[in-house]
């Protein structure tokens, strides 16, 4: 009984995606272009954290769902690889490790990096004249305010916060820290927009639809100091086969899906509140890609 | 002057001071932002003054001699605030949001939860004084259902963000309900299938008890979150398939062991052994005697465990979320996710109604077999 509610039409092809905006948004585009081009798919949309969609696609239990190309670097323990701080080199090593040791085949990635990164209120921003971080390293490194918002994580991972950190030679006190245990960038921005505690700048993602909305500003990355993450359709071997057309339906789509694409249809969904299978239908439809 | 009835005096007035200092609504420009909260003066005259009137009048209430006339004139008066506030709430939030822009969210604030949590409590507690029975419970329970389904398909809500957040995903709203229900009843009937047999092989040798319980106070005490996790990799090693319902629903069995192998134990072991040697005198058979004596009388006991497996099922299934089992968990860790209460809420509040309508039933169910051992 549970099992057979878990599989539907035997040879639908089944799309997850992880448990946030997104993943919500472009796992809705990956089953709207399916069944516009006649392929049964089943929607597993909101399957849960990366692990799980991870372990799902590896057991078989999911066919589809979008990943981002510097999870990689975890999925196959190669965290020190400096092919993760280039896109090209990200996607082109992900693929092939995939497709390699797991017969996963990643689709083309979009433009937009969905990095790791730090927003600062757009108040201290402008009137600092900060746009990069290494403005931001400046400013803090001459005793600027500063006090940033991070989960634990942002804070201890080498490849996060310390990377910055050494990237652009700023160094922030403990003092100078908001850290939230498990705390996510929804959490961290919203504490930047509304100065609690004194706090002015945020762990972000550089795709949240928020940031724009809770007047917040993105630090430019110039020297690559993060892990690229672009995010890509991954599909199991084995489908791929079966369905070689999918191919050329998704490309195109996420060739479309740029920064600001992806920042704007994400606030849609998080600050508008509007359901994310709505945001991408009139994004696939705007742009020529349903009818 | 000594308050006569202390329990409305102390909730009236807390919802007194609810109405005068908290906010009653939270108007925020979209829905990330957190707002500004008003309270009920702010929002405006006449809902305002009647809720606070009212609270003013149960709190005079409480000043008067205990009588059942005055118990009768509380729970009424509580009832009828209690449908009148979530009116309220909904016309207020539609008139905050005239000529407001296309991305206004209007929540609901403290004041809303602290007035309706202080009127349900002051409604139980005049049902409790008027030992009320099931009928009585059930028809104050109808009285709110039903206006709450009246105020919601009139549209009155339609202003609240919480409505907003069901609106944007009615159909999968339907679809995590219906899943939720689905993993707990088949968790609890699993339990029960495996849980009442060991229960009766403990009550039958009272040494295997020690082995037993051992193992299911363990299960009881891994977090949620680590048992869901940690039945992927076995199960995906057999082949089942760790991710999605069934790993949900073997975590949901076996935290819900406990509850039903001790209480089958208890209701079986608990029934007077003078009862069963007269039966056994009248010539019953062991089997006559399980079935016609031992599970009858040892009934209210086993339901009372069931009780506690439902309600904790029901809460536990949240967590299912998490390992791609869908239900209601989903609108939880997506609302977590993207810091959205009220989509939070649109997962949580369910989940309690859930809750209280199996317990509910449970007792009713329970209460049958207590007055009626045939």
């Amino acid at each position: 009984m549970a099992a057979s509610s878990f599989s539907a039409a035997a040879d639908a092809i089944v799309i997850a995606s992880k448990i946030d905006t997104e993943g919500a948004l472009l796992g809705n585009m990956m089953v709207m272009l399916l069944r516009a081009h006649g392929i049964a798919a089943d929607n597993r949309l909101q399957l849960g954290p990366t692990q799980i969609v991870r372990q799902a696609m590896l057991a078989g239990l999911v066919d589809l769902y979008p990943e981002y190309t510097g999870n990689g670097a975890i999925f196959f323990a190669r965290e020190s690889d400096p092919a993760w701080h280039d896109a090209a080199q990200a996607y082109a090593l992900v693929k092939q490790l995939d497709h390699d040791k797991n017969n996963i085949t990643w689709l083309a990635a979009a433009p937009a990096d969905n990095s790791w990164a730090i927003a600062l209120r757009r108040d201290v921003a402008q009137a600092q004249r900060l746009t990069s971080l290494a403005d931001f390293a400046r400013y803090a490194n001459s005793g600027g305010s500063v006090k940033l918002a991070a989960s634990a994580e942002f804070v201890d991972s080498p490849g996060a916060l310390p990377a910055f950190a050494k990237a652009y030679g700023f160094k922030l006190a403990r003092g100078q820290l908001l850290t939230l245990i498990g705390g996510n960038t929804s959490a961290t921005e919203r504490a930047a927009a509304e100065a609690i505690s004194g706090v002015n700048a945020a762990m972000a993602y550089t795709t949240d639809g928020a940031l724009a909305v809770l007047q917040l500003q993105l630090l430019a990355d110039d020297k690559h100091a993060q892990t690229v993450y672009q995010p890509a359709p991954v599909i199991r071997g084995s489908v791929l086969a079966q369905h070689p057309e999918i191919e050329g339906i998704l490309d195109p789509v996420f060739r479309s899906l740029t920064l600001e694409h992806l920042q704007q249809l994400n606030a849609k969904i998080a600050a508008e509140g509007d359901a994310p299978a709505v945001v991408a239908a009139e994004y696939l439809r705007a742009n020529g890609f349903l009818k | 002057m000594m308050p006569r009835n202390r329990v409305v005096f102390v909730l009236s007035l807390f919802a007194f001071a609810a109405c005068i200092f908290a906010g009653f609504l939270t108007i925020a420009p979209n829905r990330l932002a957190s707002g500004q909260s008003l309270t009920l003066w702010q929002l405006g005259g006449i809902p305002g003054a009647a809720l606070t009137g009212a609270c003013v009048a149960l709190l005079a209430l409480s000043f008067v001699p205990i009588a059942r006339g005055v118990e009768y004139i509380v729970l009424g008066l509580a009832i009828a605030v209690f449908v009148f506030q979530l009116f309220a709430a909904g016309f207020l939030a539609t008139g905050s949001l005239t000529s407001a822009p296309h991305g206004t969210r209007v929540s609901l604030g403290w004041a809303f939860w602290t007035t309706g949590f202080c009127l349900a409590m002051i409604a139980i507690d005049a049902l409790q004084r008027l030992n009320a029975g099931t009928l009585a419970r059930l028809a104050a329970l109808a009285i709110i259902v039903a206006a709450t389904a009246l105020i919601t398909s009139g549209g009155w809500f339609d202003g609240l963000s919480l409505m907003r957040e069901y609106q944007t995903r009615q159909d999968e709203f339907a679809a995590a309900l219906g899943r939720h229900c689905l993993l707990v009843a088949v968790a609890v009937f699993l339990a029960v299938i495996i849980g009442a047999p060991l229960g009766l092989y403990v009550a039958r040798g009272p040494q295997r008890s020690a082995g037993t319980f051992g193992v299911l106070n363990m299960l009881q005490t891994i977090p949620s979150v680590a048992l869901f996790g940690l039945l992927i990799a076995p199960l995906s090693a057999l082949g089942i398939g760790g991710i999605g319902a069934v790993p949900a629903i073997i975590a949901l069995v076996l935290y819900s062991l406990l509850p039903v192998v001790r209480n089958t134990e208890a209701g079986i072991s608990g029934v007077d052994r003078g009862v069963i040697d007269a039966a056994r005198g009248m010539g019953l058979t062991p089997a006559q005697i399980l079935w016609r004596i031992e599970l009858p009388l040892g009934m209210p006991i086993f339901l009372a465990g069931l009780r506690i497996v439902a309600v904790q099922a029901i809460g536990l299934a949240i967590v299912a979320a998490l390992i791609g089992a869908g239900g209601l968990g989903s609108f939880v860790f997506q609302g977590i996710g993207q810091y959205a209460t009220d989509l939070v809420l649109l997962g949580a509040l369910p989940t309690i109604a859930l809750a209280l309508a199996a317990d509910f039933i449970l007792a009713l169910l329970a209460g049958f077999f207590e007055r009626s051992p045939s």
